[in-house]
């Protein structure tokens, strides 16, 4: 699949200062119920060095999750540009908690079934409730030009000092 | 565990005895008193006999989460501790933020309540439903940081959430604090001294539950347009961009930054312990929330001081750049964010610790205190290096003058003797905090009959500046005319502090943030009730928010009546009485005693209260539904 065409949630960790809104607006959506533990996304404090960050699925363009589900309810439709769980079809085995690099994939015990994030049908919740501009939505910037940017400013700062 | 939000519980910790049990809160009182804060007066009022010993098996430490904690309404995810005071003798409760009380929320509990004392340290570990008494024999002696990092490693979990006391608290310094979710912290009144004495060293806690709300869509529909609101605000928006500390130009300049413990109204170089100035030259690193807030006033800072030693750490407040710089007559940035660091650590108020300090040190350069007394330290204003000594002296209660400073101002005063006490910046035992109540009327009435002590803590009255169109909406709608948003002023002030105490206390008793509707008020009594209405799936009007809301504050009241407090008590600092303002915008003024008479005259009328004692009149007990619960106090028709 191109990656400009995937869409996702895009992830600026420096703005993210950990209120949590993302995983009370994805848990009340997806399960009726104000729960981190059942939200799609997550937010990681990391006291040591003072970040924040968001993990939530990156629709892996050959998603591990997808090759590990032995009943095929995890897939891609060809008209939705989007890793999703079929519901009706999963067993609740977790083999697709265990092949996601990231831990973007959970499981909700007591339905019996994993969880991800399906991007809210394309109007995703959590980016409505981030407020500080952590998340946003939309066609990405190719991966390797975000991270061309991000290494050119680590240059300059070795240039011009901080 | 997921649960019904109208289906609060109570989980009872005995440390004496090593048992817990769970209690169900009644709808009914839920909805009489609002949760939070409002409960856990009740509650102590009638747990902690009068007399008790704050730091004796008899006292209570009660950690309320809001009602409305672990939900989306915005900023609801502060928690109140509740319980005797050992620096003033009476009723305290003490506010925090970070994200324990959500974790205890989703284990499964509303409030806990720890009662009698554990033979050794233990810390409770509340892990979903199971509930343990941990051994902290490990932990007794150190700071708070590393405390942190060894919880977590012997749970094997990062991302757990923690309330922890340090050594000053085990040291039963007065003005200990509770220091949560790392850096965040409940601070006022010796709340981490009660911990000390129970030797309770933490409290740990993982929740994976959650919470239903009773009619959810609508909840989450209103909580949204109100967590809009109020990220649009201005008053969030100078909050989010320099923290707290971002008000230190305008105090500068409008000659109400506390200096030189409050005897000067501006400091020279002030700017340097400003928000901007952390922004400007790169100390701030980066913003954090509590819980489900859309602020983000708290800080991450970096220093790397050649002089005073690297600094990775929370804060510092505005408070803290005032008590702990200006009124030690430091500006100083790293050596306050070193002093705020060490308090943090060793588990100390910043207000107190920095004024505890700057009495020192105008009582030294009076030569009340000798250098012999103050143990080799030149105690001048402004000397850092001397300050932050002392902060360690006071935690370990090192030495004559750190063992003395740690009993609180008003302790050391009656020690030192002379005029001293002149200059203690302190009332009912309470240091106040770093506001300037000669020249904002409403603010010293506030200070003058807060049942804690002296500060902006239980009720803030930012409105009557009448800085933003907000604020004046909120001044006519309280009084019938913007005219009275003055701070100058003495009509309306008992309206306007009535109205705000208790719109404070619904706010504390639902998980919300004071800043959310005391200094921007996009959440205010209505919304508060119909979220509140929302999630529990019961009625709640305006007035009846409110009313309740009165019932908490009357109760707090009543706890002070029952230890002996009596309108005398309600005063301020004699230096705010009788030292009128010095210099700048607002020389002159002052809050005398006449004046403060008059005002407290209107306040108790406004309440119905006895004008001769203060204390509340049974026709009052009656009308609030209160006369069966504040009992064992005088009568007085």
């Amino acid at each position: 699949m191109d990656e400009a065409h995937i869409v996702n949630i895009h992830i600026n960790a420096a703005k993210c200062t950990a209120c949590k809104a993302c995983e009370l607006a994805c848990s009340f959506t997806k399960e009726g119920v104000f729960a981190p533990s059942l939200s799609r996304i997550r937010v990681m404090q990391l006291h040591d060095v003072g970040m924040n960050v968001p993990v939530v699925c990156v629709n892996c363009a050959d998603a591990p999750c997808i090759a590990a589900c032995p009943t095929g309810a995890v897939r891609r439709d060809a008209s939705v540009p989007v890793v999703r769980i079929d519901e009706e079809e999963c067993i609740g085995c977790g083999d697709c908690v265990r092949a996601c690099p990231f831990g973007a994939a959970d499981m909700n015990e007591e339905r019996g079934v994993a969880i991800m994030c399906d991007l809210c049908d394309g109007s995703p919740v959590c980016v409505d409730h981030c407020i500080y501009g952590a998340l946003s939505f939309g066609e990405a910037m190719p991966t390797a030009q975000v991270k061309r940017l991000a290494h050119a400013h680590t240059v300059a700062a070795q240039y011009r000092g901080r | 565990m997921l649960r019904d939000i109208a289906k609060q519980r109570l989980l009872h910790v005995d440390l004496s005895k090593r048992t817990t049990w769970v209690e169900d809160v009644p709808l009914e009182d839920l909805q009489k008193y609002l949760g939070g804060r409002g409960l856990a007066a009740k509650w102590l009022y009638e747990q902690v006999p009068a007399g008790a010993d704050p730091l004796g098996p008899e006292n209570v430490i009660i950690f309320s989460t809001g009602t409305l904690t672990g939900t989306s309404a915005p900023s609801s995810g502060r928690s109140s501790i509740t319980t005797k005071s050992p620096a003033t003798g009476l009723y305290l409760k003490v506010s925090v933020g970070g994200h324990l009380g959500a974790a205890i929320k989703y284990a499964g509990y509303d409030y806990v309540m720890i009662h009698g004392v554990a033979s050794r340290p233990v810390y409770l570990w509340i892990d979903d439903g199971k509930v343990e008494l941990r051994s902290a024999e490990h932990l007794w002696g150190k700071g708070t940081r590393e405390v942190d990092d060894l919880i977590k490693e012997e749970i094997g979990d990062p991302t757990i959430q923690t309330g922890i006391i340090g050594p000053a608290a085990e040291n039963k310094v007065k003005f200990a604090c509770f220091v949560v979710s790392r850096y965040n912290s409940a601070s006022r009144g010796g709340i981490g001294a009660v911990f000390g004495s129970k030797n309770l060293k933490a409290i740990a806690a993982r929740g994976t539950g959650g919470l239903r709300p009773a009619r959810g869509k609508e909840f989450f529909a209103l909580a949204r347009k109100v967590r809009g609101a109020l990220a649009a605000d201005a008053g969030s928006e100078s909050l989010y961009n320099w923290g707290t500390a971002g008000s230190i130009p305008g105090l500068n300049e409008m000659g109400m930054l506390a200096a030189y413990n409050f005897s000067r109204v501006t400091i020279e170089h002030g700017e340097r312990l400003s928000g901007q100035y952390l922004l400007s030259e790169g100390y701030l690193i980066g913003r954090e929330s509590c819980f489900a807030c859309s602020t983000a006033c708290h800080r991450f800072v970096r220093s790397r001081s050649p002089k005073w030693g690297d600094v990775l750490d929370s804060g510092p407040e505005l408070e803290t750049v005032m008590s702990l710089g200006a009124e030690c007559g430091i500006t100083d940035i790293e050596a306050v964010l070193k002093a705020n660091q060490l308090c943090n650590d060793l588990g100390m108020d910043t207000i107190s610790t920095g004024h505890v300090i700057s009495w020192a040190m105008e009582t030294y350069e009076k030569g009340l205190i000798s250098p012999e007394q103050a143990d080799g330290l030149d105690l001048r204003f402004g000397n850092a290096e001397a300050q932050l000594a002392l902060i360690q002296r006071i935690a370990r209660r090192e030495g004559l003058l750190g063992d003395l400073l740690a009993e609180g101002t008003r302790a050391a005063a009656e020690e030192i003797g002379g005029d001293s006490w002149k200059w203690a910046i302190q009332a009912k035992g309470l240091e106040q905090s770093a506001v300037d109540t000669r020249a904002a009327k409403s603010y010293a009435l506030a200070f003058a009959v807060n049942p804690r002590g002296p500060d902006h803590l239980m009720t803030e009255t930012y409105a009557e500046f009448g800085f933003t169109q907000e604020s004046r909406d909120v001044i006519r709608k309280v009084t019938g005319d913007e005219k009275y948003a003055d701070p100058r002023l003495t009509e309306k002030r008992a309206e306007i502090v009535l109205w705000h105490e208790q719109c404070y206390g619904a706010s504390e008793a639902l998980g919300f943030c004071v800043f959310t509707s005391t200094a921007a008020f996009a959440v205010n009594p209505e919304n508060m009730a119909q979220m509140f209405s929302l999630a529990v799936g019961v009625p709640m009007s305006e007035d009846e928010l409110m009313l309740a809301a009165r019932r908490m504050v009357t109760i707090e009241k009543c706890f002070n009546v029952r230890e002996g407090a009596r309108r005398k008590d309600d005063r301020l600092p004699w230096r705010m009485m009788n030292e009128p303002v010095p210099a700048g915008p607002n020389k002159g003024m002052i809050t005398d005693e006449a004046m403060l008479e008059n005002l407290l005259d209107q306040y108790y009328t406004a309440h119905g209260w006895d004008l001769e004692t203060s204390i509340p009149r049974q026709s009052t007990l009656k009308f609030l539904g209160l006369d069966s619960v504040c009992v064992g106090i005088p009568q007085i028709p």
